[in-house]
């Protein structure tokens, strides 16, 4: 589930894609920070193209969006890392806004080496809450027990942004619903049903 | 907003009917799994027909057709259960629609109740219209006792105000006789007489509304 089927418009990089210092770490502060917060929202714009959620570093270095074919110019693991990292912390930290976050554990599939899987927050599980939210109110489903599955899969979805959304993703998403009393989930595991408030 | 507090939210109802979404899941991924497996079925007889190989060809062919009454199957139980899920939820909604009616119904009961009923609303138009037809009869009463013993003041009184309305249009007859001096010298000798006519009337009018009354 590391990429979506990819859609078959082609994605559309940036400038800053083919200027080739891009791929090497500015020793700059000032131009490390610009650098920085380029490859975030690049890293943003591919994953939401390619409707992906989780993204292994691993995998991603030999796509396209870590490895510029045409100047022969590529992102290596580490650096990789260190840009995601940045995502992951907030702006106080001097971060890229929580717009990532480490996958840990079985979570991230196996024994796969740590800081290596994370979550693209290109939306973040709050922003997904207000898409559902605004989503059951435009279609009156207050009150309808819907289950994960049909959220995710189901045919009434399929014109949605959220349709074919990583599952746990959904969970984090539901889960926010229902700290702010909007929703409750239940049900046993693999079946789980959720209703909206 | 623990989970304690919202989870009385979740009805057996909406457990049920998660049950049967739940199973409605089940049945989608089922006819999904089959529906690849009918394509890869075609594949591989078109891959035995190439290498000539008639009789796999066939079986795949067979397997296929198998699988494809299977997926007819399915459609028709997940029609079943999407009936089943709707049904389930229109009866919901006509719960709701009944108990709107019956806290209708008991708002309007208290309403009613508040007014004292039927025989309570019978007795009050009854008691109404016995006020009124007492009220009419006291009028009438009145009526008739004023026209037989006042009726000669009556017209006394209406005799004395025809006069008044018309002494005015009398009165412009007056200045015609003293056209020639310049200047009436005393105008209040002049208009001293017709001053007394107006008091007089003005004694017999105090005097009739009296009687009227």
């Amino acid at each position: 589930m590391a990429t979506a089927a990819s859609t078959a418009a082609p994605f559309p990089f940036p400038s800053t894609y083919n200027f080739p210092p891009f791929f090497t770490p500015q020793p700059n502060n000032t131009t490390r920070h610009s650098q920085l917060q380029k490859w975030s929202s690049l890293i943003q714009a591919w994953c939401r193209h390619h409707r992906t959620y989780r993204l292994s570093l691993v995998d991603a270095v030999d796509t396209p969006l870590f490895h510029n074919a045409v100047l022969r110019k590529r992102l290596d693991l580490g650096e990789a890392r260190a840009i995601v990292d940045w995502m992951t912390k907030s702006e106080e930290q001097g971060g890229g806004g929580q717009r990532a976050e480490w996958i840990v554990g079985a979570a991230a599939g196996g024994n796969a080496a740590p800081n290596s899987v994370a979550w693209i927050w290109w939306r973040r599980p709050e922003e997904w809450a207000d898409v559902l939210t605004d989503w059951i109110d435009a279609t009156g489903q207050r009150g309808v027990v819907l289950t994960v599955f049909e959220l995710v899969q189901g045919e009434a979805t399929v014109s949605q942004e959220f349709h074919g959304m990583d599952v746990e993703v959904m969970m984090k998403t539901l889960n926010v619903l229902v700290k702010r009393g909007k929703a409750q989930v239940f049900g046993n595991d693999g079946g789980e049903g959720v209703k909206f408030f | 907003m623990g989970n304690s507090s919202s989870s009385q939210k979740i009805s057996a109802q909406d457990r049920a009917i998660l049950d049967l979404k739940n199973q409605r899941d089940k049945i989608y991924q089922y006819q999904k799994r089959i529906t690849v497996l009918t394509d890869r079925e075609t594949a591989i007889a078109k891959e035995c027909l190439a290498r000539n190989d008639r009789r796999r060809a066939l079986l795949a062919l067979r397997r296929k057709k198998y699988q494809e009454s299977l997926l007819s199957k399915t459609d028709s139980q997940l029609a079943q259960l999407e009936q089943l899920t709707g049904q389930v939820e229109f009866a919901l909604v006509q719960k709701d629609v009944l108990f709107g009616l019956q806290q209708g119904t008991q708002v309007l009961q208290a309403i009613n109740k508040e007014m004292g009923g039927i025989e309570g609303v019978d007795r009050l138009m009854e008691e109404t219209a016995e006020a009124r037809a007492y009220q009419e009869e006291v009028s009438q009463m009145l009526e008739g006792h004023l026209s037989t013993q006042d009726e000669e003041d009556v017209e006394d009184e209406l005799e004395a105000l025809r006069q008044e309305v018309a002494g005015p249009v009398d009165l412009p007859a007056v200045p015609h006789t003293v056209p020639q001096s310049p200047l009436p010298a005393h105008p209040d000798e002049v208009q001293e007489p017709a001053q007394e006519q107006t008091e007089a009337k003005a004694k017999t009018k105090a005097r009739t509304p009296v009687l009227a009354a």
